[in-house]
């Protein structure tokens, strides 16, 4: 866990492009199909590599007033 | 300069385009442009443009097209009048095959004047017969209603006793009593003038006879049954079988004495627009007069019917076909029109085209050549040649059924320069993606999807054409675009862990609460080893700071991937100067450019990256503001206080990355003009030198003509016109460049916070659709909590999507529809909103760091749209 989960997810991606690159047949649409699976494999890592990053120390934590305490204790099960 | 021709078409440059040139003989000539408007591949050029419209070659031919469309137009005009059903072009392409255009427009010309002729004819017959009957009819009226003021006065003999001395008692009355029992007026000649009139004319009319008979007359009147009258079609100007709308009139009888005042009376009557009938003062011989005009009217009527019988055949037999003739007629002129754009060469007997061809489509084009020469029955076809140096060709881009949505909604902010990189191949994802960013929500993100994905499904039943609708046609040309964002918005939405404004536990929350507290109290969640492993952590759902920690991570998102994509345009510049061979032109304009973007920006999302990665508890410092730390960065550089250091060295760095912004301002000012300046200089010396300077590579694309003849002096001249370069111009425009660039800079990045202000708005408005429908039911309690349960249910369910679901009780049907409005206002709204916000950030902080957009659309010659009848001819 912790941070090194990004550059896990990061190898794995790039590895999910290089075989995606690679495997587009050719055709009128290959250079479209090799835009487009890049550009979403990059995009969607990008997203979830900010919000995991924004996550990792955060500086404020949730608050609430409107939680009953519990009857249980949470590891009672 | 043209790139090579690949072996496959790519998405990334316009298509690489020729020019060529056709000699085509005569007799080929019609069904060539045939085949190549069915092949769609070639745009060509007017040849001819001095000439005008009258004087082309094939203007006749045009003009008997032009004849033919107007009977064309004549015909269905009559055809959408008796509300007869045309059968759609597809049913009818059986009807031309086999003969050519020409062919098939000679045999049409005979067949359209004939029917014309046959369908004008029975509309003339038809509208007089009409006339007559009306007028028949009238007499009729005039003949029942004169009958029954004889008969009134018959009955009214006793009555004119009693009001003798009555004023307002008529004049004649008692003489007229005394006539009819002596029937035939024998001793007192009464007689009588009886007509019709229009109704809004009769207060005048009788104002009119009174003042000039001095009061010597006795009129009476009945109105017509607004039943009896139609209006002929002539007169209401409308096509055969037209409305009947009625014709409003009023019967008179005049009775006066002595020939001067029925003179008179005639007279006015005739001016003011009344038609006067004989009638007979005879009971039996009007009875006789009654019968007559009645079976004359039979007769008329029986006419009539018979008239609109074989008129409608001849309509519906016209309208089996019609929509073929209309193709052929408009085919034929789109031929004839591009026939005329040729020239006309005389001693070869040919014609000379000119015309656009994507590179790749040429031995298409030359299997048309072929083709068209098979079907002229002729053995010698046209004969392509290409030529080179070709100037302002057109940008093509081939696309498929899924990228022409993308490429089209680039295409409206600017048709690409020829070849260079189209911004509508990354526009595919890129979109889309913004988009979700703005709307992220599993479940809007579904809806949006299904419903895209329905209408994919349809594309075979719908086709190009789409629907008649227009809203319905703008979602369904984009249905592939929508799709994608809806696809990327369930991606976004369990990033920001929101599913109808719900949130999932996929896995473990990094936060725990405590257990010791009260009820009411205000707890803070604790941290635990783990990390919640994809989006946004379920604790901070209906958490009372949520909206601190979303807007920071949002805000920053929104920097950072901005910063990202408007690096990414810049280096896009790289691909465009390769390709126009300037490489000089990376130095000048991206180097400096990517420097100062990223020497500021991207240093900013860095220290933004940098600082969500450090663990500011174990280093027990408070961590330093990142707005703050880029303004003192500007204000006082170099110094840098150590409760606001990120991390060492910030100083220095800091200087240096200002300073390397400095220097890049004058970097981008100067050197373009100046590498420009040098370019002119080297043209300017080279034409002392000689004739024939084949200059710059740049330059190169002027005509070799000009470097033959003439002395130096003239040579030189010429290359100083042409080349005219003006230093002024070029530094002004460069200055404006910079500026725009650096400021732009500023205002781009901030203008990508939108990302974060919409799905913010999105996100609340979610929320609130929730708490006001389906929350509040979940808290009541009991039967009647139940009940509430469902019909907020429903409400809410339907105000989300509902109408693809089908509704069992009528009553949820209602509360359905009444809350169908709120999710669909929702989704549609917001949708609507962001597509317009993510379109911004591609045509403005995108497109303006490499996209130069001056190029013209190509426009082949194509028969689309000529198995329509042309709009405005049905109204």
């Amino acid at each position: 866990m912790g941070g090194g989960l990004i550059f896990l997810a990061l190898f794995v991606c790039i590895g999910l492009a290089a075989l995606g690159f690679i495997s587009i047949p050719k055709g009128p649409n290959q250079v479209v199909a090799r835009t487009s699976v890049l550009l979403v494999i990059t995009c969607c890592w990008l997203m979830w590599a900010i919000t995991y990053l924004a996550q990792l120390h955060p500086l404020i934590r949730p608050k609430r007033s409107d939680l009953r305490p519990p009857v249980f204790a949470p590891n009672d099960y | 300069m043209d790139a090579a021709v690949g072996e496959f078409p790519s998405l990334l440059r316009s298509e690489t385009m020729s020019l060529i040139q056709l000699y085509v003989p005569i007799d080929v000539a019609h069904s060539t442009v045939e085949q190549l408007a069915v092949l769609e591949r070639i745009q060509f050029k007017d040849l001819n443009p001095e000439v005008n419209p009258f004087q082309r070659t094939y203007v006749s031919q045009v003009r008997r097209c032009d004849e033919a469309e107007r009977r064309l137009r004549f015909l269905t005009v009559q055809i959408a009048s008796q509300s007869i059903p045309m059968r759609p072009y597809l049913d009818t392409i059986g009807l031309f095959a086999g003969r050519s255009g020409a062919q098939a427009l000679e045999e049409l010309d005979s067949r359209l004047v004939e029917s014309e002729q046959r369908v004008a004819a029975m509309n003339t017959s038809y509208e007089s017969l009409e006339k007559r009957a009306l007028e028949l009819e009238e007499a009729r009226q005039v003949l029942i209603e004169t009958d029954v003021f004889f008969r009134e006065a018959s009955s009214r003999s006793e009555e004119i006793r009693t009001s003798y001395d009555d004023t307002s008692a008529p004049l004649l009355g008692d003489v007229e009593q005394r006539g009819v029992e002596e029937s035939g007026f024998g001793g007192f000649e009464l007689e009588f003038v009886a007509g019709t009139i229009d109704r809004a004319r009769m207060p005048t009319f009788e104002r009119v006879l009174w003042r000039v008979l001095r009061g010597n007359l006795y009129m009476n009147y009945a109105e017509i049954d607004d039943s009896a009258l139609p209006v002929p079609a002539s007169e209401s100007g409308s096509s055969a079988g037209g409305e009947e709308k009625k014709l409003r009139k009023n019967v008179f009888i005049i009775f006066a004495h002595g020939q001067e005042l029925l003179d008179k009376i005639r007279k006015i009557a005739e001016s003011m627009g009344a038609t006067l009938f004989p009638i007979d003062s005879n009971a039996d011989k009007r009875e006789d007069k009654l019968r007559e005009v009645s079976s004359r009217i039979e007769d008329l009527n029986s006419v009539l019917y018979n008239t609109n019988q074989t008129r409608r055949q001849e309509l519906v037999k016209i309208a089996e076909s019609i929509s073929a003739w209309w193709a052929v007629v408009r085919r034929e002129k789109i031929v004839y029109a591009t026939l005329n754009l040729w020239q006309w060469d005389q001693g070869r007997k040919t014609l000379v085209a000119e015309g656009w061809v994507p590179t790749r489509d040429i031995p298409l084009i030359q299997g048309a050549l072929r083709q068209a020469s098979e079907d002229a029955g002729s053995s010698v076809s046209g004969i392509l040649h290409e030529l080179r140096a070709a100037k302002n060709p057109p940008t093509f881009h081939r696309t498929n059924k899924v990228t022409e949505g993308f490429q089209a909604i680039i295409d409206s902010y600017g048709i690409g320069s020829y070849q260079e990189i189209n911004p509508g191949l990354f526009t595919v994802i890129t979109f889309p993606f913004l988009f979700a960013v703005m709307f992220g929500d599993i479940g809007h993100g579904i809806l949006m999807a299904a419903a895209a994905f329905s209408l994919i499904l349809m594309e075979k039943k719908l086709g190009k054409k789409g629907t008649g609708s227009e809203i319905f046609d703008t979602f369904y040309f984009g249905r592939y675009i929508i799709f994608l964002m809806g696809l990327f918005a369930i991606f976004t939405g369990f990033i920001y862990n929101d599913i109808f404004s719900l949130s999932l536990n996929l896995a473990p929350s990094q936060f725990r609460w405590p257990t010791d507290f009260k009820a009411g109290d205000v707890v803070e969640g604790i941290q635990t080893a783990a990390r919640y492993p994809f989006g946004v952590d379920p604790a901070w759902h209906g958490a009372d700071n949520a909206l601190i920690f979303t807007n920071s991570l949002k805000m920053k998102m929104s920097v950072v991937m901005g910063v990202l994509h408007m690096s990414f345009a810049i280096c896009l510049q790289i691909f465009n100067h390769l390709h126009f061979k300037k490489p000089e032109l990376i130095w000048a304009e991206f180097l400096p450019q990517i420097l100062f973007m990223e020497s500021i920006f991207g240093y900013l999302i860095a220290c933004i990256v940098y600082k969500w990665s450090v663990n500011w508890e174990e280093a027990a410092r408070n961590p330093p503001n990142l707005l703050n730390m880029l303004i003192k960065m500007f204000l006082s550089p170099g110094n840098v206080l150590p409760e606001d250091q990120l991390y060492p060295g910030q100083a220095t760095i800091q200087v240096f990355l200002l300073l390397l912004a400095l220097v890049c301002v004058p970097w981008m000012l100067c050197t373009k003009p100046y590498l420009l300046w040098k370019e002119h200089q080297k043209i300017t010396e080279q034409g002392y030198h000689g004739i024939g300077a084949n200059g710059h590579d740049a330059l190169s694309q002027e005509d070799e003509s000009d470097a033959e003849g003439g002395g130096h002096a003239v040579v030189s001249a010429e290359m100083d016109e042409e080349h005219e370069f003006d230093m002024g111009e070029h530094v002004i425009h460069q200055v404006i460049h910079t500026i725009e660039f650096c400021l732009g800079c500023i205002s781009n990045t901030a203008s990508y916070l939108r990302l974060w202000a919409l799905s913010l708005a999105h996100a609340q408005l979610s929320e609130v659709l929730w708490s006001m429908t389906i929350e509040g039911a979940f808290e009541m309690e009991g039967a009647a909590g139940v009940a509430f349960l469902v019909v907020m249910f429903a409400m809410w369910f339907t105000l989300t999507v509902a109408s693809a679901f089908p509704v069992a009780n009528p009553e949820a049907h209602v509360k359905a529809a009444l809350t169908l409005v709120l999710l669909a206002v929702l989704i549609v709204m917001e949708g609507l909103s962001a597509f317009l916000h993510a379109l911004r950030l591609h045509w403005v902080e995108f497109n303006s760091k490499f996209f130069v957009g001056a190029g013209r659309a190509f426009e082949p010659l194509t028969f689309d749209g000529t198995d329509e009848i042309p709009a405005g001819v049905i109204l």
